[in-house]
């Protein structure tokens, strides 16, 4: 149900896209890496139409999100959520009204307290029970990681999206992100798309892993074929990490506030 | 009320020691002058882009009475004076501290937000000696500059308006300009923007040293800058001309 | 030069979008109220100050041109003529222009470098509809009535420099000031007025959306909101006046 086909796209000289042809397998959890610099994100802001490619067409339920009016990529983006790098929260509001948001714009048929009761859920699933009231600068870095993740969320789409969910977190809490990440996924069981350039958390929870180089898609398989490929750039990679996992680790329970 | 006089408070203290570098050793010469030439290339067009029309809406409102007593030659002189000893250097300073002070604001903010100006201070360098001295003696020498060139583009919209658009004879308005000029015409607007550009260069520099908050921070010395500036020499601007011009005209 | 252009050019697709989203979206209920008080109590007293003090110099300054000339007749006509067709429209805007602009600017820049633009997109929220317009609703409702104020502080200003320091007779002060200035003025100066916030709101708000990366990106799309729409606000106030004033009065 999402498909990129033939796209390219170039900043001035640069060209970071370059005829990249991906399919999604639906449900599953896809993870694009890559070097810094290659176009991970530019890819993920194709899929929810922030960007428009010079070639190609990208296809999400059906509409080609490359030419579509805004009714039409409005139509589709409310089945998805996206995770940003910062959360990109609203700090003039708390963290309760931050999650509420796409509630209050688009399921204007809910009352208030369905509202605040959906909220509640999600803040429980993220593992931050109780902060509704909340203001957002006063949020962590992973907390505030989570409280974006509730928001993607809260409107139950059938796609979430992850901007490097890693980034700019110290080890301890980037191990609670993965952790918090395979939670959902076991959870919800739906499609999840994340971009990475962190290994570890990558093999551990996607199904499939796609690597762009160059502006190249040079890999696409499963995630057990993927580390066993022999295609040099991939192995390299792959061994900026110390050891590869044998299979995932086992998920400790989330711990909570950091 | 209480946090506006230890703001006021930190401010003058701020400002000495901006004095106090201002003439001690060493001098950073090249950065001065630099700072001097993009303060005032910078500010050139806002300045004149504001005082020329405002010349010619003074013709224009100046004419509409002026015909009804028959008394159009005074067209001028009212139009000189009017520029010279309000109009440009309250405008002029206007549009330098938007431009000059904001972009003053703005660059030592986003220094301090980025730890630049920690980073000078750990080699060892004043960094209010190197990043603001130059910035407030550029804005100090920079506002008068500007505010001749606006005062000329001033009384050039006036006149534009006048003969070209309203027809009146053009040697005539050259010529009244001067009717009622006297020596503090013309020095009264360089004294006056060279306080304010001193203010404009302090106000801008104190909000920027102190800019906190990541980017947002930037946003808000700039705001600050801005509008403390303009309600700073507006007030300024009053007394300064009592004591220039006078009660007792000319 | 060339980029002058392009940037008008880029300004007038934006507006383009800015007022399909408009039409199409209408605007948040509710904000409008909390955003029009939020501009106009934030505003109120830097500009009584400056009303204030532009008033005594319109005083001082009228004295010395015009007492020599024709006396205090003279002084009164000149302080309500200039006061309340030019000179208050002009502080109003310049300080909205001051204030509230580089306060759009900057905290729809910040937002914009922290990806908040980018996800009220993906949670199909329109930005602009979003963000611009309780801004500009706001603006609108506030410049009138704050020009009106500015208009009487002003002239009340003058009049106590007028009486107090110059000396003058207060009751024809009043009397000559009455008389030059038509209930028609007021109005004309809203009209002005809300031009001017017109172009502040837009031109600080699409600073805003075009902000640069980092602090210095929110530092610079601050610095050119209010320069630029301070620039074009008395460009515009020249063809304004000529509209309203040249030749029919």
């Amino acid at each position: 149900m999402i498909e990129l086909r033939n796209v390219t796209k170039s900043f001035g000289p640069n060209t970071i896209l370059r005829n990249i042809s991906l399919k999604i397998p639906p449900g599953e959890t896809t993870a694009i890496v890559g070097p810094s610099g290659t176009g991970k994100s530019v890819t993920l802001k194709h899929i929810v139409g922030l960007l428009r490619p010079d070639e190609g067409q990208v296809l999400c339920f059906g509409t080609d999100m490359a030419t579509a009016p805004e009714s039409e990529l409005f139509k589709v983006r409310r089945r998805f959520g996206m995770l940003f790098q910062d959360g990109a929260l609203f700090d003039s509001m708390s963290v309760g009204a931050n999650i509420s948001f796409p509630l209050v714009h688009h399921a204007q048929h809910m009352s208030e307290d369905e509202r605040r009761a959906r909220v509640e859920e999600k803040l429980a699933l993220v593992g931050l029970p109780g902060i509704y009231e909340r203001p957002t600068s006063s949020l962590s870095g992973g907390q505030r990681k989570r409280v974006g993740l509730a928001r993607a969320i809260v409107m139950e789409p059938e796609v979430v999206l992850f901007d490097e969910p890693n980034s700019g977190l110290d080890p301890i809490t980037s191990d609670a992100i993965d952790a918090l990440i395979q939670e959902m996924k076991e959870a919800l069981g739906i499609t999840f798309i994340i971009i990475s350039h962190d290994i570890v958390g990558t093999v551990n929870v996607a199904d499939h892993i796609a690597m762009l180089y160059g502006g190249d898609l040079i890999a696409f398989e499963p995630t057990k074929k993927f580390v066993r490929l022999k295609h040099p750039v991939v192995r390299k990679f792959l061994q900026r990490n110390l050891i590869l996992p044998e299979g995932p680790d086992d998920v400790a329970r989330l711990p909570g506030l950091e | 009320m209480l946090n506006a006089i230890t703001a006021l408070g930190r401010f003058g203290r701020f400002s000495a020691g901006i004095a106090a570098r201002m003439v001690r050793r060493p001098f950073f010469y090249a950065e001065i002058m630099s700072q001097v030439w993009t303060t005032t290339t910078r500010c050139l067009l806002p300045v004149t882009a504001v005082t020329f029309p405002f010349g010619m809406v003074m013709a224009l409102q100046g004419l509409e009475i002026f015909r009804l007593f028959g008394a159009e030659r005074m067209l001028a002189s009212l139009i000189s004076i009017a520029t010279l000893r309000e109009i440009s250097p309250v405008l002029a300073s206007v549009l330098v501290a938007a431009q000059g002070g904001s972009s003053c604001a703005a660059a030592l903010g986003a220094m301090r937000i980025k730890e630049e100006i920690d980073a000078t201070e750990v080699m060892a360098v004043d960094a209010l000696k190197f990043h603001a001295v130059p910035r407030v003696i550029a804005l100090t020498i920079a506002c008068p500059l500007l505010n001749i060139a606006g005062s000329v583009a001033g009384v050039a919209g006036g006149y534009v308006t006048a003969v070209f658009l309203k027809g009146e004879p053009g040697g005539i308005f050259l010529a009244e300009l001067w009717s009622f000029m006297g020596p503090t015409d013309l020095y009264g607007g360089i004294v006056k923007t060279t306080v304010f550009g001193l203010v404009i260069g302090l106000i801008s520099c104190y909000h920027g040293y102190r800019a906190s908050g990541g980017a947002a921070g930037v946003g808000k010395a700039v705001n600050d800058t801005v509008v403390h500036s303009v309600v700073a020499f507006i007030t300024l601007n009053y007394f300064l001309t009592s004591a220039l011009f006078g009660a007792a005209g000319q | 030069m060339i980029s002058t252009l392009a940037g008008i050019g880029r300004y007038g697709l934006w507006l383009r979008d800015l007022g399909r989203a408009l039409l199409v979206h209408g605007m948040p209920k509710g904000q409008m109220m909390a955003e029009a008080f939020k501009i106009g109590i934030k505003s109120l007293p830097i500009l009584l100050i400056i009303a204030a003090f532009v008033g005594t110099n319109l005083a001082l300054q009228g004295y010395n041109a015009f007492k020599p000339l024709g006396g205090q007749r003279l002084v009164g006509m000149f302080v309500a003529l200039a006061g309340v067709r030019e000179l208050a429209p002009i502080i109003a805007a310049a300080m909205i222009a001051a204030k509230a602009g580089t306060e759009m600017a900057s905290q729809i820049g910040v937002m914009k470098i922290r990806e908040q633009v980018d996800a009220l997109e993906v949670m199909a929220v329109n930005p602009l509809a979003y963000l611009v317009a309780p801004r500009m609703i706001g603006i609108l409702l506030m410049l009138p009535a704050l020009t009106v104020i500015a208009i009487f502080v002003m002239l009340s200003a003058a009049y106590a420099v007028c009486i107090y320091q110059l000396g003058m007779n207060g009751h024809e002060f009043i009397q000559f000031a009455q008389e030059s200035i038509e209930p028609i003025d007021f109005f004309y100066g809203a009209v002005k007025a809300m031009f001017f916030g017109a172009i502040i709101c837009t031109i600080s708000c699409y600073f805003g959306f075009n902000c640069g990366k980092g602090p210095e990106g929110v530092g610079q799309a601050t610095n050119r909101a209010v320069v630029t729409s301070s620039v074009i606000c008395i460009v515009i106030n020249y063809f304004v006046s000529e509209l309203l004033y040249g030749g029919a009065f």
